[in-house]
This record gives C-alpha cells, sequence and structure tokens, in this order.
C-alpha cells in the first residue's frame, strides 16, 4: 500500500481524537487487509506524538479474552502506545472532555525496571524484569463512531486506548496470585464487572511477554521503566459523566476513576 | 393425599427418575411461596424415610444480576442431603440427571448453630471451616424454565454437590478469583464477590431465611454460599475442576465418553 492513504488514514484518526468526533471505520480504505499496515497507521500517529513532545510512558495490550478474539475474529492480541499525558493517578478526577465514547475495565500494571530487547522470552526474563505490578483501570476509547471496529480499525487507532488510572501500592510478583487473584469492579458501589486473572490470556504474564517479543519484532523494545497495561480480567462497561468506579484486585489493591 | 403432599411426590418422583416435568405455575397447580418451601420440605422428607440424611442447605439467586433476573427481591435455599454429596476428583453420572449445569461456589462448614437473625460476625464465628465447592444443579422441570415458586418447590434445582479440601476460614474471602475449567479450558472465570458482594453475607442470609421456615443450622452443616459465575452445562466425558484462589481446588468427572 501507499504511504500516503496510511498516512491520510492516520491523519483521519489524529484528527477525530483531537476534535472528538468519530470517523467511519477505517478498515475498508486498507486495501491490503493487513494488520501491518494497520500498524503502519499507529505508527503514524506514535511518530507524531513524540514529534509533539509527548512522551511514551509504554504500552497497553488488548484482545486478551477469548471472548473479545473471538468477536474480532483473530487469534491473537493487539497493541497500543501509552503517553504521559494519558496517566491519571489513583482519584485523580479524568476529564471526560478528553474523551468520545469511553469504556473500562481493570487490569493489572506491570511496570518495568529493566530493557527486554531478545526477540525469544521466556516467564523469567519477564518476572525478572517487572519491578512491581499495580492495579489499574484502563478507560479505552474509539475513534470509530458508535465502536463499529474490526481488527485493523482498533489497531490502527491506537488499539483504542483512552486514558488510565494508576493505582498507588506497588506489589511484587510473588506477593499475589496473578492467574487466581479475583477482580471486583463496582460503579457507585455497585458490581458491574468481575473476573480474575486467568481471564487475561489465562495469566496476564503471557499477555506481556507477547507483547516484549513483539516490540523486539517491530523494532522498539520495551524498556526500563516502561508500564505495561496487560488486558482485562473482566468485561468492559461504558463511563458516563460523575461515574466514579473503583477496582479491586486481590492481593494488589484497589483504585478510583472519578469522571468530571 | 393433599395437594401439597401430591405435588412433593411428584417432584420427589421426577428427580429420583432423573425425568422432566412440567412447571407448576404455568398449570393447575400454581402454589404460594411459603407452600412451595412447604412442598420442599416435603419433597425431602420423602428422601429422608428413604434413608437419606440433611446435611446443610444451599442458597441460590445470590448474584444480583439472577434476582433481577427472576424479577425477586430475595434470596431461596434449598436442602442438602448425603445422597447429593459427590466426591472430590469423584464421578457423576449424566444419568442420574435431567440436564445437569455446574457452577463455582463456596462451601462452609458450621461448629455451632446458626438460627435466625445473625450479625455477620456471629455467622463467620460459626464457621470451623471452609472450601472450594461445585454444585450439579438440574431443574426437575422442562427446558430449565420455572418461577420462583415453582424452583423453591423443586428443592432450587439443587441435585448434586462436591466439595474439596476443607481449611481454615482465611480472614477476607470478599474477593477471591474463581477459574472453572472444563478438560483443562477455562469456562468461566469469576470473583467470589460475584456471591452478594462477599460470601459470608450469603450465611447471614442463610441463617435468617432457613429459620424463618424451621430448618435450623447445626455444628456439622454445610452451606453452599451461592454460585460465583453463571453455570454451564455438562456433558459426558467432561473432566471439571475449580480453582478459588487460597482455598485450592476441586475436581469432578462425568463418566462415559465425549460425544
Amino acid at each position: 500500500m501507499t504511504n500516503d492513504i496510511l498516512a491520510e488514514i492516520a491523519a483521519d484518526l489524529m484528527e477525530a481524537e483531537g476534535k472528538r468526533q468519530p470517523v467511519a471505520p477505517v478498515r475498508d480504505r486498507i486495501a491490503s487487509g493487513s494488520i501491518e499496515d494497520a500498524y503502519r497507521i499507529q505508527f503514524i500517529n506514535t511518530e507524531r506524538g513524540l514529534g509533539a513532545g509527548r512522551r511514551l510512558v509504554g504500552r497497553k495490550i488488548g484482545l486478551t479474552s477469548a471472548a473479545v478474539q473471538k468477536q474480532l475474529g483473530v487469534g491473537q492480541p493487539d497493541f497500543g502506545a501509552l503517553f504521559a499525558d494519558m496517566a491519571f493517578g489513583d482519584s485523580e478526577p479524568v476529564p471526560m472532555g478528553r474523551l468520545i465514547q469511553p469504556k473500562i475495565e481493570a487490569e493489572i500494571a506491570f511496570v518495568l525496571d529493566r530493557d527486554l530487547t531478545a526477540e525469544r522470552l521466556t516467564f523469567a526474563d519477564i518476572i525478572s524484569a517487572t519491578a512491581y505490578a499495580l492495579p489499574a483501570l484502563e478507560i479505552v476509547d474509539s475513534r470509530i463512531a458508535d465502536w463499529k471496529i474490526g481488527i485493523l480499525d482498533t489497531i490502527a487507532d491506537n488499539a483504542s486506548s483512552g486514558l488510565f488510572v494508576l493505582g498507588s501500592h506497588p506489589k511484587r510478583l510473588g506477593e499475589f496470585d496473578p492467574v487466581l487473584c479475583g477482580m471486583v469492579m463496582e460503579r457507585g458501589g455497585d458490581q458491574v464487572s468481575l473476573g480474575a486473572g486467568a481471564a487475561c490470556l489465562g495469566n496476564p504474564l503471557n499477555a506481556v511477554k507477547w507483547l516484549a517479543e513483539k516490540m523486539v519484532e517491530v523494532g522498539t523494545p520495551l524498556r526500563a521503566g516502561d508500564v505495561v497495561l496487560s488486558g482485562a480480567l473482566g468485561p468492559m462497561v461504558p463511563a458516563g459523566v460523575g461515574d466514579v468506579f473503583e477496582a479491586r484486585i486481590n492481593g494488589l489493591g484497589s483504585v478510583r476513576a472519578i469522571f468530571e | 393425599m393433599s395437594r401439597l403432599d401430591a405435588i412433593a411426590e411428584r417432584l420427589d418422583s421426577a428427580a429420583a427418575k432423573a425425568s422432566a416435568m412440567a412447571q407448576l405455575s404455568t398449570g393447575a397447580d400454581a402454589i404460594t411461596l411459603d407452600e412451595a418451601y412447604e412442598i420442599q420440605a416435603r419433597s425431602i422428607a420423602r428422601r429422608l424415610s428413604r434413608g437419606e440424611s440433611l446435611v446443610g442447605i444451599k442458597m441460590g439467586f445470590t448474584s444480583r444480576a439472577k434476582m433481577v433476573q427472576m424479577g425477586v427481591a430475595d434470596l431461596i435455599w434449598g436442602r442438602l442431603t448425603d445422597a447429593m454429596m459427590l466426591e472430590d476428583g469423584g464421578e457423576a453420572s449424566m444419568e442420574d440427571y435431567v440436564h445437569p449445569r455446574i457452577e463455582p461456589e463456596i462451601a462452609f462448614r458450621l461448629s455451632r448453630p446458626l438460627s435466625g437473625n445473625v450479625s455477620l460476625p456471629e455467622a463467620i464465628s460459626a464457621v470451623e471451616a471452609v472450601a472450594p465447592a461445585m454444585e450439579l444443579i438440574d431443574s426437575r422441570y422442562r427446558d430449565f424454565k420455572f418461577s420462583l415458586e415453582d424452583v423453591v418447590a423443586d428443592n432450587c434445582s439443587s441435585s448434586g454437590f462436591v466439595i474439596g479440601a476443607w481449611s481454615k476460614p482465611p480472614a477476607d474471602i470478599a474477593n477471591l478469583g474463581m477459574v472453572m475449567r472444563f478438560d483443562g479450558r477455562p469456562v468461566e472465570i469469576g470473583s467470589s464477590a460475584g456471591i452478594l458482594g462477599n460470601p459470608w453475607r450469603s450465611l447471614v442470609a442463610a441463617a435468617r431465611l432457613a429459620g424463618r421456615y424451621g430448618f435450623h443450622l447445626a455444628p456439622g452443616h454445610i452451606v453452599l454460599a451461592g454460585a460465583a459465575t453463571a453455570a454451564q452445562p455438562l456433558k459426558a466425558g467432561l473432566h471439571v475442576s475449580l480453582e478459588a484462589e487460597g482455598l485450592g481446588r476441586v475436581d469432578l468427572k462425568v463418566k462415559g465418553e465425549a460425544a
């Protein structure tokens, strides 16, 4: 495919984000239908973000549940870029004005203290490179109207990243059970999502390992200090102005997102 | 034979023969909730007269979603007998059930009596052990369809249960991850928070509701706290397992070959 068309799609998505005006699905404009071209669109916007002085602080992993993969007809996760300006702290107000049609999900965030540059990695590499884990709320958003996304749409659109909120009580791997940790998310005190670590590719470390190898493959390895949002532990739910969400992940503590 | 005895006999027979019957609520046998509990008591009394013994109770409709779905405002409870108990690592047979489903639960074993209005701390202090458990539910009504009164009369669909190793109750059981697998693959992933937000609350409700109908929980009794996730249909040849965070695991095999 010509770079011109990919650049044009990237520009449309960036404009949609900037103006909070979603666009029609872009998948039909990616004539090759290839996932690689969809990532090329994403990378154009990541580069533009870096060029504009945004600070890259990590990556998010998406499509980590069997149900969502089936829904989109794919057999693997995807990833998107996380910038510092997308990050919020526990209980810090989240401005709804920055979002179009947000949904929220609870995840485990892994924070690295080593680069992961080898092409093939082991669980031992991932565990050794993880400084600590935090409970996190990922606020996903789509620049595609009405969330009518296919796999190419979401990859081109930075894996439907929006904003994210991190908890504040770091735990080392070994201090909690990444597979069996229970997860409950409440909106205004009412349960809206339940799950456990196993919902993320059977084990969230699988998602981190997949991401780390993928980032080496595409030439931008994960680095010390990177935050990795590893994938949802339960179903995502829509978020609206005034909503207060709290997620508790057993052994990891809690994190709150307050939408204003 | 009174009307309630006649219905109890039909439900007992449907359970014993693993054959489905018509709902009560859609026919000439519409009953009240109090009558439904009376039918349940009489139906289980028939089992006891054949030599079974009561070992505890199960709680149902413990998720808000289920209550909304059923349009009810309270939990329901049913009786557990020793004949319904399956062995951890043992086998269940499809022939014993109409259309069985299985769901992940948490089980409590009491060391003290518990009845009527009790506080959460009282309920907790009456428990000597906690275990991961799975319940086999099997409505005796056709197509698993029923009203609130129907299901209560049918012993809340309870038909079997399997309990893993008992352990001392952990201080906090409010958000334990629960992963139920069929042949090693996760089919339900949830949290014990799905049981009334905290399974201990189910025990308080158990004491209150059973007490209201004259059933007094006693030392040694088991309480199944309710399902943490949706139920999944059983099939011949399946190996079912449940892992509950910090509580260990429980296994059940379904006899036969996979179709």
